[in-house]
């Protein structure tokens, strides 16, 4: 077990390291009430995430990853431990984080416009608006042209790109991901990743990604969190310290390599990718 | 089209052709079994008089199924919006569906009358079921991940009702009001039945034992014009008000190949 964690536990403003994390969760821990009895499905995590940072949680299947974010998002209630943003109790409300889902989620009667306006259009900025926003964003998303079409007439990947700009422009500065690519075919999920790479190192945004794809958490994250099957435990911590830009042909490099070795190995540990 | 057209088309030619073949060839009586061409002889020459009555039933059916939607609609919202509601009304309105509605539409008449009003009750009874049914469902249907996306992105119940589950219990609202658009046309006839002064129900009770059995035979041929007419102009509805839902089940069906 490797940690890597010094800050203070308490408020804001103690210690030398500046800003309090982003993010920080502490002996979080949840259960589920399954015919009665407790179902535990979280236990004990405790993780950091700096603005800024990216950060992937891997784990076997049913490692309670996907809750994990719920509760980071707001969306459940951990039944034990805290979460602070910024230092603070982590908003009640959901909406302060943003959540993206293996599934686009895509409503097929808006065009590809009107879908990724979504997260305005719910805060009250008007649709001409919106779309002009929209528009100027489509093609860094690879959108150009489309921004007319229903959501049937896209590939996987364009509509996984759609599902993106709304996160996107929702404009929230913490971005969940569960694994966003996980539906997708290897090609696609390849360029997807790289095309990821570059967005979000322009971005500059706190992200957490869930997946249980080893070399897309070593090679997207500065740090990976390994959980253990249910109920999921931190493993490990792993940084990932690769230099910035990264790109796609790193995977092959011995550093990237060892790592992944290292990773797959704490997961198999734990009875495999389920 | 031609070709979707033409297997009902040959089918129903057939049928009327051996039917009045039948009926010349083994001198049935007129008021057995009149020919397709004495049922036609006679939609032509009572044309008044059958529109007359048509019009009065097609009143009946229309109201009550504008009726049934809104309450339907409204029923539904009610009990997919509330647990209370839901445990409350549904086995109610599950139960209400066991009921004979021929048992209860001369009690109607007894309480409210002649008018049209026990018709349009009638109507409203037997076509409001499968509007709610099927719109609870559609309601609840939406994928817990969309709610959750929609949760993430800031939006409230109401905002999540407006934008995303409204919208997609659409379809399912539609499948409902495919059957209640049918069910409507009988539940006004069983209401004419058992008492009424004008309609198509009526004009049938009076001519049959009057043995006007051409009469009986165009009114139901009329009935089953009206019963089809409005359930295309459903389906051509909802073809335009929801063209996404076409795109999405041909994709679907495109995938599974």
């Amino acid at each position: 077990m490797i940690t890597e964690m010094v800050e203070p536990a308490t408020g804001p403003g103690i210690g030398e390291t500046g800003a309090p994390p982003r993010i920080k969760l502490e002996g979080v821990s949840k259960a589920f009430r399954v015919d009665g009895g407790p179902l535990p499905v979280l236990q004990d995590v405790s993780l950091t995430v700096r603005a800024g940072e990216f950060v992937s949680l891997i784990g076997p299947s049913g490692c309670g990853k996907s809750t994990l974010l719920n509760v980071i998002a707001g969306l459940e209630d951990p039944t034990a431990g805290s979460i602070r943003f910024d230092g603070r109790p982590a908003p009640r409300r959901p909406g302060a984080v943003g959540y993206m889902h293996q599934k686009d989620l895509l409503l097929p009667w808006r065009t590809v416009l009107d879908n990724a306006i979504l997260g305005l259009e719910l805060r009250g900025v008007s649709r001409s608006e919106a779309r002009r926003r929209a528009m100027d964003m489509a093609e860094q998303f690879g959108l150009k042209g489309f921004e007319g079409s229903y959501p049937h007439l896209l590939s996987g990947g364009m509509r996984q790109r759609v599902a993106f700009l709304r996160t996107a422009l929702a404009n929230q500065d913490v971005i969940l991901l569960d694994e966003p690519f996980g539906a997708l075919d290897a090609l696609t999920r390849a360029n997807m990743q790289e095309w990821l790479l570059g967005q979000w190192e322009s971005w500059g945004k706190t992200i957490v990604l869930v997946t249980h794809d080893v070399d897309e958490a070593a090679l997207l994250s500065d740090r990976v969190y390994v959980l253990t099957p249910r109920p999921g435990k931190l493993k490990m911590v792993m940084p990932v310290d690769l230099p910035r830009p990264r790109s796609y042909e790193m995977i092959t490099e011995d550093a990237f390599v060892r790592m992944k070795a290292e990773l797959l190995g704490a997961l198999r540990t734990e009875g495999g990718m389920g | 089209m031609i070709g979707k057209w033409a297997a009902p088309g040959a089918i129903i030619l057939v049928v009327l052709a051996s039917w009045e073949a039948a009926v010349r060839l083994f001198q049935v009586e007129r008021w057995l079994l009149p020919s397709p061409s004495a049922i036609g002889a006679e939609l032509v020459d009572s044309r008044d008089l059958l529109l007359r009555h048509t019009l009065v039933t097609l009143e009946e059916v229309v109201i009550g199924f504008a009726l049934a939607l809104v309450v339907g609609i409204a029923a539904a919202m009610a009990i997919a919006y509330s647990r209370i509601v839901e445990r409350a009304a549904y086995p109610f309105v599950i139960a209400s569906q066991t009921v004979p509605i021929i048992a209860i539409a001369p009690l109607l008449l007894v309480w409210i009358g002649y008018g049209i009003w026990p018709k349009i009750i009638v109507v409203v009874l037997i076509s409001f079921f499968p509007i709610v049914v099927n719109m609870v469902d559609g309601l609840k249907s939406v994928d817990p991940d969309m709610l959750n996306m929609m949760r993430s992105l800031g939006a409230g119940r109401r905002q999540i009702f407006t934008k995303v589950q409204a919208p997609s219990s659409l379809p399912f609202l539609f499948s409902g009001v495919r059957v209640a658009i049918a069910l409507s046309v009988i539940g006004a006839v069983i209401g004419e039945w058992v008492g009424s002064s004008a309609g198509l129900g009526y004009l049938m009770t009076r001519s049959a034992p009057q043995f006007l059995t051409e009469r009986v035979f165009a009114a139901i041929f009329i009935l089953s014009v009206m019963g089809v007419a409005l359930f295309a102009l459903v389906v051509l509805v909802e073809r335009l008000a929801l063209p996404w839902n076409q795109w999405e089940r041909r994709s679907r069906a495109l995938e599974r190949l």
